[in-house]
């Protein structure tokens, strides 16, 4: 059997775009992950989003929307300019706009909002790094008036100064000025402790039986370079609870 | 045998011509997006998302957790195997027919063609390029290791299709802009530079040339040895010393067949059958 150029090109386009439109049909076509965090299944939070598993892909608009904060209140807190359209800016620019300040450690990324969101909401959220948040930030949740003694010491400790405008949105009164972060040391985690930044490898140097790891995950564990807080992510878990119960494994393991 | 004037395949540009708007249009459709406009009928879908090779990294994981790399979705997933499907049956139809970065390449070596006439694409001693062109899996090898060891898309960093669809965007790195830099200069001495020596996916796409359904068969019978049909294939592919194309390079463009170049009726098709 000839197949002539005209044929081929029918079929491909067929097969692609036939492919395309069946999947679709049948609701496998995905291109993107759905902008809803998982929510709390235990404690005193259960039913609520879990700030842990906001993406750097949400904008302040999806979070604005999904924790009930108002869209000012976030783009004050993160200095955001003015011409800047909030409700469509993204976490992962954060990033982009205070380069600098990664390279001098103290970073504000998507790690700063899922911190922000937790304590101006009062969710659970376990610190697992150095969270640094900007100075407005800080005076918003101060001026919330429920952070405990322990969180007012951190977010006073990790507070960034901008160099913006810090007008504070109204109805929030303003705060003393937060101190700048001292010396700005890179972070190293400390052996035995579960990170962000800990990777399954870590996990079976420091003695944890890859049966417990997967058990906890409630599946099989991927390659030992991976780091457990993307696994437990795209899993659709929040980290916090994995990262406590691995914290508990290995501890238990050390006795 | 009468020998006819030779003609041109008209459909193949024209497809490639449409997957590149396409492709454009979606990633300038994915940036509006995250600014909050965008065309609304169009897909904002970001490039990773309508990457087949994005499947191809991501099995791994797939299969042995359930989970994808990060910025893999199930649409890499089915474009990968849309593109197997096409792949057994046709050889790498998806390189010579779709993939917006051949087609650039091609476009730029337009110019070469122009600028060096016979020595295009006959710049690399055959002894170089025959060991070059083995240099793929060895990027295959790696990119598929690399990402099962992190669970990380770590390709995108240094991928000129990504660079030539999101230049403007803050995401690309800086070895990809290099990369893509590097391959379109290359490309006015060499015709797909990045496709023979170090696409991953054309690396893969490439192995079904040795049992795809369709494949290349010249007649010999009827062949009267001029040569045009190797002269003009784009992967330099000795087409005129074979009876069936099994080479792992071959793109299926069809440009070395009787409809296109071959002056012989019948000598060159594109067929099943052919030991």
């Amino acid at each position: 059997m000839k197949l002539k150029s005209n044929l081929l090109g029918a079929i491909v386009l067929t097969v692609l775009f036939g492919g395309i439109a069946l999947t679709t049909a049948l609701n496998l076509w995905t291109t993107e992950t759905a902008k809803v965090p998982v929510k709390f299944e235990t404690g005193e939070a259960a039913g609520e989003y879990n700030p842990d598993d906001i993406r750097g892909s949400y904008a302040f608009g999806d979070i604005s929307e999904l924790f009930d904060i108002p869209l000012e209140y976030l783009a004050t807190a993160f200095g955001l300019p003015a011409d800047v359209d909030a409700a469509a800016f993204q976490n992962k620019e954060l990033e982009e706009i205070y380069g600098a300040l990664e390279e001098a450690g103290t970073e504000i990324g998507n790690s700063s909002v899922k911190l922000f969101v937790a304590l101006y909401k009062g969710l659970p959220y376990e610190i697992d790094d150095e969270i640094y948040l900007p100075a407005p930030a800080v005076k918003i949740l101060k001026a919330q008036g429920s952070l405990s003694a322990e969180q007012i010491a951190y977010v006073d400790a990790h507070s960034v100064d901008l160099g913006l405008a810090e007008a504070a949105p109204a109805g929030v009164e303003q705060a003393e000025a937060a101190p700048q972060p001292a010396a700005t040391e890179e972070h190293v985690p400390e052996a035995g402790q579960v990170t962000g930044q800990t990777t399954f490898g870590d996990l079976l140097a420091w003695g944890l039986a890859q049966e417990t790891i997967e058990e906890i995950l409630g599946g099989p564990m991927p390659a030992s370079g991976t780091l457990v807080k993307d696994h437990v992510s795209s899993l659709g878990k929040p980290f916090s609870e994995a990262r406590t119960q691995l914290q508990a494994a290995l501890d238990a393991a050390a006795k | 045998m009468k020998a006819k004037k030779h003609n041109k395949i008209w459909l193949r540009p024209a497809i490639q011509l449409f997957f590149f708007a396409l492709i454009a249009l979606i990633a300038i459709n994915h940036t509006l997006a995250e600014e909050g406009g965008g065309i609304a009928f169009l897909s904002s879908a970001s490039l990773h998302a309508l990457c087949p090779f994005g499947g191809v990294v991501t099995i791994y994981q797939y299969a042995t957790t359930g989970t994808f790399v990060q910025k893999i979705h199930e649409s890499s997933f089915i474009l990968m195997i849309l593109g197997f499907i096409l792949a057994v049956l046709f050889g790498p139809v998806f390189c010579g027919w779709v993939c917006p970065l051949g087609t650039v390449q091609e476009w730029t070596s337009k110019l070469g063609k122009k600028l060096f006439k016979r020595r295009f694409n006959r710049f690399v001693p055959r002894k170089v390029d025959a060991v070059l062109r083995y240099l793929r899996y060895g990027v295959l090898a790696w990119v598929l290791y690399m990402t099962a060891v992190t669970g990380r898309l770590i390709f995108a960093d240094v991928d000129p299709y990504f660079a030539l669809f999101n230049f403007w965007s803050s995401e690309v790195a800086v070895a990809g802009l290099v990369v893509l830099g590097v391959t379109l200069v290359g490309s006015l001495f060499v015709e797909r530079p990045w496709c023979k020596y170090t696409c991953p996916y054309g690396a893969v796409l490439g192995v079904t040339n040795l049992f795809r359904v369709f494949k290349i068969r010249r007649n010999e019978p009827t062949c009267i040895a001029c040569d045009k049909c190797s002269n003009r294939c784009p992967m330099n592919i000795p087409v005129s010393q074979q009876l069936v194309v099994r080479d792992h390079q071959c793109i299926s463009c069809l440009e070395c067949t009787s409809e296109a170049i071959c002056p012989v009726p019948a000598t060159v098709d594109f067929v099943t059958g052919g030991k």
